[in-house]
């Protein structure tokens, strides 16, 4: 067993280019179909006025716990079934895609911006600087954002920002750490030191020369992050200290059907689909980027 | 090593107080804990008898030196709802938590090191192909739903097991492995990584030359220092170990830490929350010390690069 599968990882090597026809076409549709996926949803998110068929927090009480249309007593007028409330799953879906999101795109452009900074001047300045950084990066990766979460929730109140900023609050660590790795590794490249040779200022050195050389890794962690960030905020919402109902959001959605799946099934099941959906495309670009960017970096 | 150590924990230390001033603003900056105890018919009177029982009317050095005193002598405050010291909450919680953590930590300990071995082992195989789907699933399903589907399908549907609360070994079975599924999969694709990484080393083509059995080279050369690795990212899994133990004990309404504190959030008993916040960053500081020191033993390197 061993030996055979040792075997054909030598020979696969120099002949990369004449893989075979189907692996190409497995590899391109791990591409193509995750990016088809993430699109369509966040099409669906910036246009969900348009696009979904009722109002997510409209309640209606007659038309509570109608099943999707396919199953017995479900109608084409709410197409994935209506909650307790009577609300339509499919348009608490679509907007509950555009919360998620946007929560997941925020959080990214903060902690990414904070870690990146952090993470060049830790790994340029080294010494005390870089110590003191490095343990703040290993406590914050290693304190679960949850509990943050819980704690400014009993403070501040669950709202959109309580959970932006809980995220962000830890959510920079994985970044700095990276970030700080690769800048160690091009401090003692030839063009670095030459900048320094000329007499480049350090800030100069970090903006200039050092920043566009971590722009890769930098992709690679921001697009796989996606998924992290879905499953967090949808974790948070779940447990009550996320997005407050009625507004809609994967998580609280989830929360919703959570003591009826014996009787109401859809309520649960859809967005944990969809959240599912999501957190796959996002790892599987993420993966492909990371292949085709940057192969060092398999372990992240 | 005794400097290393000593020099180690006193970084810990200087942590801690950081954790505590950081926990001891946000909590002032984020809202006024008097507000929060005030109710409806409260007069302006109310509430500022509130703060100077709180010892908010204080300046804000002077609270941080009596809550660190505090939290230095082990009084973390009296739930506001429970009227009980909130250390008496914990402890009555805590064996609640701790039998529901540990098995489900050696379930997935166990679970990753097979998978991972024989996925790494058997490279792209049917067994690799199934565990990396594992992989693959298991991050992308947010473990609470998880739960609920194996509660659907095993205590509804099937009715073979119980859906919530404690009681005989029956009670732990759906908890234990829904919360060990959180921490399997990322376990599992890290052994896979290491292990192959180490299975194409120098040494392990050594010991193939010298004709060990495969066995030996697996178990005793290639497993040993692939554990390495997963060493490192200890301190995250504490991490997941403690969300996935909140969200599984609020599913099956399990009387342990997590579910304490879920009630805590839904009354606000700020207390209490804040009490098992510093709790767990005391363990986090603790697991990362722990982790360094046991690196340190490992590999010389980091005992003098660091000192």
């Amino acid at each position: 067993m061993q030996k055979k599968g040792s075997d054909s990882e030598i020979t696969a090597k120099p002949i990369i280019s004449g893989l075979s026809r189907s692996t190409r076409i497995i590899r391109n549709l791990t591409l193509i179909i995750p990016v088809t996926i993430l699109l369509v949803i966040i099409i669906v998110a910036i246009f969900a006025d348009l696009v979904a068929p009722c109002d997510p927090v409209r309640m209606s009480l007659p038309d509570r716990l109608s099943p999707p249309f396919w199953a017995e007593g479900g109608s084409t007028e709410h197409l994935l079934g209506t909650d307790k409330m009577g609300r339509d799953i499919l348009s608490r879906l679509i907007f509950g895609a555009r919360i998620s999101l946007s929560i997941s795109l925020l959080v990214i452009l903060i902690t990414s911006f904070v870690g990146t900074v952090l993470g060049i001047i830790g790994g340029y300045l080294g010494g005390r600087t870089e110590a003191f950084l490095m343990r703040i990066t290993d406590i914050s990766m290693a304190f679960p954002p949850i509990l943050v979460a819980m704690l400014l929730c009993v403070s501040m109140g669950p709202s959109f920002a309580t959970v932006v900023v809980s995220i962000s609050l830890l959510g920079w660590a994985p970044y700095a750490r990276l970030i700080r790795g690769e800048t160690l590794r091009l401090r003692e490249e030839d063009f670095v030191s030459q900048a320094r040779t000329i007499g480049s200022s350090p800030i100069r050195i970090m903006i200039r020369h050092i920043f566009p050389n971590i722009i890769n890794p930098l992709i690679i962690v921001m697009t796989l992050q996606i998924g992290l960030l879905i499953i967090t905020e949808a974790s948070l919402s779940f447990l009550g200290v996320g997005i407050p109902p009625p507004a809609p959001s994967w998580g609280n959605m989830i929360n919703d059907g959570r003591n009826l799946v014996d009787t109401a099934w859809w309520i649960s099941t859809f967005p944990g689909i969809a959240i599912g959906l999501v957190v796959l495309s996002g790892n599987f670009l993420g993966d492909w980027l990371r292949d085709k960017l940057d192969p060092r970096l398999r372990q992240l | 090593m005794v400097r290393f150590i000593i020099l180690r924990l006193l970084q810990s230390v200087i942590a801690l107080v950081g954790i505590a001033i950081l926990i001891f603003v946000v909590v002032r900056v984020s809202g006024d804990p008097a507000l929060m105890l005030a109710t409806a018919t409260s007069t302006e009177e109310d509430i500022q008898q509130i703060r100077v029982n709180l010892g908010l009317d204080k300046s804000l050095p002077e609270q941080f030196w009596i809550f660190a005193t505090d939290v230095v002598k082990g009084d973390l405050g009296e739930s506001l709802f429970k009227k009980k010291p909130v250390t008496e909450l914990i402890g009555a919680a805590l064996p609640n938590s701790i039998r529901l953590v540990i098995p489900s930590w050696v379930v997935a300990m166990l679970g990753a090191l097979l998978l991972g071995v024989l996925g790494a082992t058997r490279r792209d195989g049917f067994l690799d192909n199934g565990v990396k789907f594992i992989a693959i699933l298991g991050q992308a399903l947010p473990g609470f739903w998880v739960a609920i589907v194996a509660v659907y399908f095993f205590s509804v549907r099937w009715q073979l097991l119980p859906a919530f609360g404690t009681g005989g070994p029956d009670h732990y079975v759906l908890p234990v492995l829904t919360l060990a599924f959180f921490l399997l999969p990322g376990m599992m694709r890290l052994v896979r990584s290491s292990m192959m990484d180490v299975l194409d080393s120098e040494y392990v083509k050594l010991a193939r030359i010298k004709g060990l059995p495969e066995k030996t080279i697996i178990f005793k050369h290639a497993l040993r220092n692939a554990l390495i690795a997963p060493l490192t990212v200890a301190g995250m899994l504490f991490a997941g170990l403690i969300t996935g133990a909140v969200i599984i004990e609020t599913v099956f309404s399990w009387p342990g830490i997590g579910w304490v504190l879920m009630e805590g959030v839904l009354a606000r008993d700020f207390p209490l929350v804040q009490a098992i916040v510093i709790l767990v960053a005391v363990f986090v500081l603790g697991i990362n010390l722990l982790v360094d020191i046991t690196y340190a033993y490992i590999d010389p390197r980091i005992r003098y690069q660091k000192s």
